[in-house]
């Protein structure tokens, strides 16, 4: 099924790029998202078989999966809104591109979430960055070349970094005599590895996962991409793109996880993380461009979430509660983006303000996705981090818990008096007349995806609570 | 012998962190590429045939030919001015690379497996290193571009390390190298050259926080 | 003493041979080959001219250079046959006597009070300087490999056996020819034809020696030429025959000769700035070798 669901999925891709007409277009992204939807139902009834070895519907992997088909939906309906009426010098060369590009990355990143073998999720992620490369050099000028060059300039050299910590691990498979490098058998062969060597392995994956998770040192090239992605793609870039950094990271830390290593393996990962947040907070202060708000939003996230996986006890449960409610929450902020841009035809904050008389929808959920992304109650996302300071607090990690609520209440000035000016400054010198009617019907995906964050973290259902166990089993 | 090339490809490194001129820089990634043909062929040992034909084709026509002459093509094209321009002097950039040959060497002493190369661990290393000075230190972005083959070289030496037990690595490396070159030169390289006449890093910062 | 006899002989045809290569490289048919030589005897007729404002130092250098560089060449062996003066660490006293002689040469170029020799005789200090740690690395670790300390000992228990060690011998080889280069500011370190300011390091420095004087410093260049040519041949003679190990010597001091005027003829000089790295390579060169070696007798720390 996998294999026919990979090449049903390039060959509808392929379609999109060549097409050129608008209801082929259509007709090909609705198939695309059954087919989507399609393989997703199928994977959960198949819950943790291995297929052809090198594929394996985990827990985790089922999980993101599910959240990959419910941001697609909204993900392409977007795309086209903005294509079709948000931009208007679109060719239906570019639009195939686009559209090709979207499903291709969101193909690869469903293929590597159920990856079982590291080196295929090596090759995926490989894949997205060509497809994330594609769809952020779509306005083709000069700033989308200087990010689209930073991009993969970055990412090529995450992933030889990725490649170098798959030869170490080879090489501490050797020592024991151990062949197959699927993730099974090196979960069962863990306390053979040569620990010298995975020590050098684990370093080099997570430095090179850390360019798609969006952790210091390499989180900058995902910052310039999604600045200047357009924003549905951008919403894609933050969510599931970010989620296979995740994957591959929790994977390989499974590795290590119950051997000696894994204190050290902890320290990396707590370094790691409280850096991308003091990052994140630094910039989140100064910052004056919306988008880019946004992404540093998203790495300061990613840090938290590194921060309770490293802590362990309730923070590994947390830590993925917390990655799939960010992928409800974030792509929304970046699927109100484009309204933003359409009524003031600027990214930057100061050129925005009094939002409400523009879009009273649109505002109104600015408000809530404000409380949602800095993880106020009741937005879901409260949940997963209270479970995180929870963890940190009973790991006795107690400064550090102090560092972090600290700058997180920087980056909730940062993000506060942002949204503030954009939603409550008086209005500048603006021509109301070019403004367009913006429909409340456009904010409709995403007051839903907000609902359904809350639903899933105030009144989880039985079977999400039983696969996110399912994934914290593997690591305790 | 393999030794023999391998301590003339660290000499070919030092030698890269001094030099001035760009077709210079060339010369030296086809040296480096002819060098990991040779080593490919002798490491090899184990594995098939059609495998190694492969590997070393690859070797010697992606290494040594193609992407050098890609990039004389380039900078041709582009009228890219002949200086490397680094931002230390080079008599820093040679002690700062021989310090990294150190470095690597006293890593590797801490081995403890004793069936293990350290030559190839060593080379590796300092290679993969030494790539990632020569991007941090040089101005323009085709330094950069050659310093990440520097490190895929570094990487493929690596692999050929564990390269008879599994030599599927070897060929994931190959893929790797196709795939970054081919993206990173092919598509990319071109269209910024269209775009801005002389490519140095200063005329990337225009994506700025403010 | 034998070595002292092939060294004395050696330096009288050596610079002939490099002239002769020199020229054949440039389609001319050139001198003849101890033309070199004839044109010192000339010099030695001839007397010396001292300025008014040199001491007694700008007297002395040139003898006392000799006297250094004869006391260096004194030390080389010839394979199993020790020089004249042989102790443990004796290397090092050769290092130093050259050190010494070149030292009394800079300060006699100071002693002129002219800037133009001053300003060459701080280049060739700099470019010593930077070339010292590349003999020292590379005696050492061939000191390590054959675990005698002594120039004697160290070059007849020399030998190569696995492919590292050719490897290793010819990469010495090609560290000795350069450093020699540099000791006697040939190309590409240095230009001896040139005559302009902003390019000269070692002519520069005698420039205002004349006559006996001028014809001993520049005799000085064909020993010291031939003496690093002896310690090249050293490499390879090991502990053959003195029948065997003379022709080698000989063909050994010819070839290096014809490589230094292929390399004078076909390289230019390195631009002034730039000659520092150029000449700092070969310590890193030498460092790299050391490892080899360490490589190779298995010391890995």
């Amino acid at each position: 099924m996998i294999v026919l669901f990979l090449i049903a999925a390039i060959l509808i891709s392929c379609g999109l790029f060549i097409n050129r007409s608008r209801w082929v277009n259509y007709l090909l992204v609705s198939l695309y998202l059954v087919l989507l939807w399609g393989f997703g139902v199928y994977e959960c009834f198949h819950l943790n078989q291995t297929e052809y070895g090198f594929f394996k519907s985990d827990s985790l992997g089922l999980l993101l999966l599910l959240a990959l088909c419910v941001i697609a939906v909204p993900a392409l309906f977007h795309s086209s809104r903005y294509l079709e009426v948000h931009n208007i010098d679109e060719t239906p060369h570019s639009k195939g591109l686009f559209f090709g590009a979207m499903t291709l990355l969101i193909t690869a990143c469903s293929m590597a979430y159920l990856s079982n073998h590291i080196a295929v999720t090596w090759i995926f992620v490989e894949i997205t960055t060509l497809s994330a490369s594609t769809l952020i050099y779509h306005h083709r000028n000069l700033r989308a070349l200087e990010g689209v060059w930073k991009y993969v300039f970055i990412c090529a050299l995450s992933i030889t970094f990725i490649f170098i910590g798959i030869l170490f691990l080879s090489l501490s498979m050797k020592k024991a005599g151990i062949e197959d490098m699927t993730f099974g058998s090196l979960y069962s062969n863990r306390y053979k590895l040569d620990p010298y060597w995975l020590k050098f392995s684990f370093l080099f994956i997570f430095t090179g996962f850390t360019a798609k998770l969006g952790l210091v040192p390499m989180y900058t090239a995902g910052i310039d991409a999604k600045d200047i992605a357009p924003a549905p793609a951008g919403a894609l870039l933050s969510s599931i793109l970010m989620n296979l950094g995740f994957v591959g990271i929790y994977r390989v830390y499974a590795v290590l996880a119950h051997t000696p290593l894994q204190s050290w393996a902890n320290v990396i990962m707590i370094i790691s993380g409280l850096l991308t947040i003091f990052v994140a907070a630094v910039y989140m202060t100064r910052i004056k461009n919306i988008k880019r708000m946004f992404a540093y939003s998203s790495i300061e996230h990613m840090g938290l979430v590194v921060l309770g996986l490293s802590a362990g006890g309730i923070g590994v449960y947390a830590a993925i509660l917390h990655v799939l409610l960010h992928t409800m929450v974030k792509p929304t902020l970046f699927f109100q983006y484009n309204q933003i841009y359409w009524v003031y035809q600027s990214k930057g904050i100061h050129d925005a303000g009094n939002y409400f008389k523009y879009n009273k929808a649109g505002a109104i959920f600015v408000l809530l996705a404000f409380f949602s992304i800095t993880a106020m109650p009741p937005s879901g996302l409260f949940v997963s981090e209270f479970l995180i300071f929870q963890s940190l607090f009973e790991a006795h990690y107690l400064l550090m818990l102090i560092v972090v609520v600290i700058l997180l209440t920087l980056i909730i000035w940062g993000f506060g008096s942002n949204t503030f000016q954009l939603l409550f400054k008086p209005s500048a010198n603006m021509d109301e007349s070019k403004i367009p009617h913006i429909s409340s019907w456009e904010s409709f995906s995403q007051y839903a995806l907000l609902a359904i964050s809350v639903y899933a973290a105030y009144n989880p259902p039985a079977p999400l609570v039983e696969l996110i166990n399912g994934a914290v089993g593997l690591i305790q | 012998m393999t030794d023999v090339l391998l301590i003339i490809l660290t000499i070919s490194l030092l030698y890269m962190s001094i030099v001035n001129r760009l077709t210079t820089y060339l010369r030296i990634l086809v040296l480096q590429g002819l060098i990991l043909f040779g080593t490919t062929f002798l490491t090899l040992t184990e594995v098939n045939m059609v495998n190694l034909l492969l590997i070393m084709l690859e070797t010697l026509v992606f290494k040594a030919i193609a992407v050098p002459w890609f990039m004389n093509y380039i900078i041709r094209k582009n009228h890219i001015t002949r200086e490397a321009e680094p931002y230390l002097p080079n008599f820093l950039s040679l002690l700062i690379v021989t310090l990294i040959i150190v470095f690597a060497i006293i890593l590797a002493s801490f081995i403890q497996d004793k069936n293990l190369d350290k030559t190839f661990f060593v080379v590796a290393f300092s290679t993969i290193f030494t790539g990632l000075y020569l991007i941090v230190s040089r101005k323009k972005i085709i330094t950069h571009v050659m310093g990440y083959i520097v490190i895929e070289n570094g990487v493929f030496v690596l692999s050929l390390a564990v390269g008879n037990e599994m030599p599927m690595l070897v060929n994931l490396g190959i893929m790797l190298d196709i795939f970054a070159t081919v993206l990173i030169l092919g598509i990319f390289f071109n269209k910024i050259g269209d775009v801005i006449v002389d490519p140095d890093v200063d005329l990337l910062s225009n994506l700025k926080d403010n | 003493m034998i070595s002292l006899i092939l060294i004395l002989l050696t330096s009288l045809f050596f610079m002939g041979i490099v002239v002769r290569t020199k020229s054949l490289a440039s389609g001319r048919k050139g001198p003849g080959l101890f033309q070199p030589m004839k044109d010192l005897f000339r010099l030695w007729e001839k007397g010396s001219v001292y300025s008014k404002t040199t001491s007694f130092i700008f007297r002395i250098a040139p003898t006392a250079y000799t006297a250094s560089v004869l006391m260096a060449i004194l030390m080389v062996p010839h394979g199993n046959h020790p020089g004249l003066i042989s102790f443990n660490g004796d290397f090092v006293m050769f290092a130093y006597t050259l050190a010494f002689g070149k030292f009394l040469l800079i300060i006699s170029a100071l002693d002129t009070g002219s800037s133009f020799e001053g300003m060459g005789a701080s280049r060739e200090a700099l470019y010593s300087m930077l070339v010292e740690p590349a003999f020292f690395i590379l005696m050492g670790s061939f000191a390590l490999f054959t675990g005698q300390t002594s120039f004697q000992g160290i070059f007849s228990l020399l030998h190569f056996g696995s492919n590292v060690s050719y490897m290793l011998g010819a990469l010495a080889t090609v560290v000795f020819v350069m450093m020699a280069m540099v000791e006697n500011s040939r190309m590409p370190y240095d230009d001896p034809k040139t005559h302009l300011e902003l390019t000269m390091v070692h002519e520069v420095m005698i420039l205002d020696n004349s006559g006996f004087d001028l014809g001993l410093i520049q005799y000085m260049t064909h020993l010291k030429f031939a003496m690093y040519g002896a310690l090249i041949a050293n490499l390879f003679i090991g502990q053959l025959p003195l029948g065997l190990s003379i022709p080698l010597f000989f063909v050994t001091q010819i070839l290096f000769a014809i490589a230094v005027g292929l390399i004078e003829s076909f390289r230019a000089r390195h631009r002034m700035g730039h000659n520092p790295q150029f000449i700092f390579i070969l310590s890193s060169v030498s460092l790299l070798i050391f490892f080899g070696i360490l490589l190779l007798t298995g010391r890995f720390i």
